[in-house]
């Protein structure tokens, strides 16, 4: 990677207006399309004045839960992506490849599943959390602390695998005949007819994770220096470790609770942004994050227009894109090895 | 859809030989064989079957031993006739005519007419061709006293069943609405049968009557997680929305009067409703 650390030049705040600007349009793109002839303006309107038309509530109930969530996923997503991959100094450490995403989705699912979800409204995030955290402990456990590449992708895939075969099995052992068949959900992801309460549950359990994970980025440069440089700076590694497996696994976890596992936006977006910050990882988590945002809102307004019934998964739209880049990432790396 | 082998059409024939073992690896067949034979010749039944919230005859068939719907199962009961289902594993029906047990498909009418020509061809595989007539007789009796005055305009229905699926034209549950006196919005979509559908595209339809499938099941899945969408519990202020369970109307047997006696009600209701804006 050194021979492109120059980078473009760009300053890092019209990047990151440039980005926000971006996010907002993928936003309202998300809003405006759909499956139902629906007068944006008119139901924004009704909306606002108080008026309970079909508009109006298919707007605020349907559209704007489906657009939010989709930034916040997205944004929690691309963020995860870059702190992972400045933590462990790779840049294929996305969450859906080394399986923080699959262990929240089997953290996730073993709550609603089991009906502990119905005990508390926050169950289902916070299995979530827990499922995230345990698979981020077990890859820091396989491949933590400068393993090579070959290593950290061999237990992500070890920990993907336990974890999807762990969620089938959940799903399996579910008396609801239908249970079963939702595996797809789970394994792919989906923003398909999300709710708000969804959102207001997911929501604070992201906030804490975003600001864990932003405020590493002074520990990440010096990180990227070596851990002897960083820690003579006065970086504490540990307490930067603890911090950013913590906030990942807040902020995927719950995204994972509510919209099933979406791969390969935590790989795409750092990717992407990288040469605009300077190959600082410190610079990259923001503008990764935003990055993650309109990916994930111009995946999901694809899956709309695409003219597939019953829709694409979202999993399917950001593999389409991730999959081929992931390839070509190894194959980078593998020359200048 | 139907397809009694030799031997059973043999046993039908002779009213003598009707079927002593009969092991059912098939929900709807399940209940079509407790209704139609006699009590004691039906020695097994699905599990679906005995769960009281999506079965109708849970309580009769607690009392039998319950299968998975493998052919190793019905085997163990030296079958002189196996009811299969049009999801059965079709290599569990291969092995079962491979070892020379009798199979009887019981398929998804999807008419009225179905309906009944299915509990009549199974009446005669079980050697029970009077106990068909008077089910048949019976389902009939109950539609026709639900009368749709022809001179009103029907309300519009639309039904929304787990997963977000709705029922299209040609289906059997679009001809119960048509029974119950309403119209089948589903029907202007360019949609199958069965088919799924956004939430917003159902919430935008314009019906009067929304329509509920429901097992009532205990356990969550993010299938019936979809019906209790706070969009529709929003929409319940605008429109009547009914929940139908889906035990009334998942099979093709009898039991689907009873669900068009309830969705007749449901619309008696949402007439009587007052106008919103």
């Amino acid at each position: 990677m050194s021979a492109r650390a120059q980078g473009v030049e760009v300053g890092y705040a019209p990047l990151v207006a440039a980005l926000a600007a971006l996010t907002l349009v993928a936003a309202l793109a998300s809003l405006t399309v759909g499956y139902a002839r629906l007068d944006v303006a008119a139901a924004l309107a009704d909306a606002f004045a108080g008026r309970s038309t079909v508009a109006a509530l298919v707007f605020e109930q349907i559209r704007l839960p489906r657009a939010a969530l989709g930034a916040m996923v997205g944004f929690s997503l691309g963020l995860a992506g870059a702190a992972l991959q400045g933590l462990l100094r790779n840049p294929l450490a996305d969450p859906g490849v080394i399986g923080v995403s699959g262990g929240a989705a089997f953290g996730a699912v073993a709550v609603f599943y089991s009906g502990l979800a119905g005990v508390f409204a926050l169950a289902m995030p916070l299995g979530g959390v827990a499922g995230a955290i345990v698979a981020a402990l077990l890859l820091y456990g396989l491949a933590g602390r400068g393993a090579g590449t070959m290593t950290l992708i061999l237990a992500g895939v070890t920990i993907n695998s336990f974890a999807g075969a762990l969620t089938a099995l959940a799903l399996n052992l579910s008396p609801n005949p239908y249970a079963a068949y939702e595996i797809m959900f789970w394994l792919m992801g989906s923003l398909a007819d999300r709710s708000l309460p969804q959102l207001w549950l997911a929501a604070p359990l992201t906030v804490v994770g975003w600001a864990l994970l932003l405020s590493s980025a002074p520990a990440l440069d010096a990180l990227s220096l070596g851990e002897d440089t960083a820690a003579s700076l006065g970086f504490d590694l540990g307490r930067l470790r603890a911090q950013l497996v913590a906030g990942a696994a807040l902020a995927v976890g719950a995204a994972v609770a509510v919209t099933g596992a979406i791969g390969f936006v935590g790989l795409v977006a750092p990717h992407l942004l990288r040469p605009f910050v300077g190959h600082r990882p410190g610079r990259l988590l923001l503008v990764s994050g935003l990055a993650g945002a309109i990916v994930l809102l111009a995946a999901d307004v694809a899956v709309r227009l695409i003219p597939v019934h019953p829709e694409l998964k979202l999993g399917v739209a950001t593999a389409l894109i991730g999959a081929p880049l992931l390839y070509g990432l190894i194959d980078r790396m593998r020359k200048e090895a | 859809m139907f397809s009694p082998t030799a031997s059973s059409r043999a046993a039908a024939a002779d009213g003598a030989a009707k079927p002593q073992r009969v092991v059912s690896l098939n929900l709807c067949a399940d209940e079509l064989a407790l209704r139609l034979a006699d009590p004691g010749v039906v020695k097994s039944v699905t599990w679906l079957a005995q769960d009281p919230r999506n079965a109708n005859l849970a309580e009769e068939a607690a009392a039998l031993p319950a299968n998975d719907g493998h052919a190793e199962e019905a085997l163990a009961y030296d079958p002189d006739l196996v009811l299969v289902g049009p999801f059965t594993d079709p290599a569990s029906i291969a092995l079962l005519r491979q070892v020379g047990a009798p199979v009887v498909e019981v398929g998804a009418p999807q008419t009225l007419d179905g309906v009944r020509r299915q509990i009549r061809d199974l009446a005669a595989a079980l050697g029970e061709p009077r106990r068909g007539e008077a089910l048949i007789a019976n389902m009939e009796a109950r539609l026709a006293r639900v009368a749709v005055d022809p001179s009103r305009s029907r309300l519009k229905a639309v039904v929304l069943r787990p997963n977000g699926f709705t029922v299209g034209p040609g289906s059997l549950v679009d001809e119960i609405l048509t029974r119950a006196g309403l119209d089948n919005l589903a029907a202007r979509l360019d949609i199958a049968a069965d088919e799924q559908v956004p939430l917003e595209v159902v919430a935008l339809l314009g019906a009067d009557l929304l329509i509920l499938d429901r097992d009532g099941s205990a356990a969550p899945s993010l299938a019936d997680a979809a019906l209790d969408h706070p969009a529709i519990a929003a929409l319940a202020r605008r429109m009547t929305v009914t929940s139908l369970p889906a035990r009334l109307w998942t099979c093709g047997g009898p039991e689907i009067a009873e669900a068009v006696e309830r969705l007749a009600a449901a619309a008696t209701a949402a007439r009587a409703r007052p106008a919103t804006q």
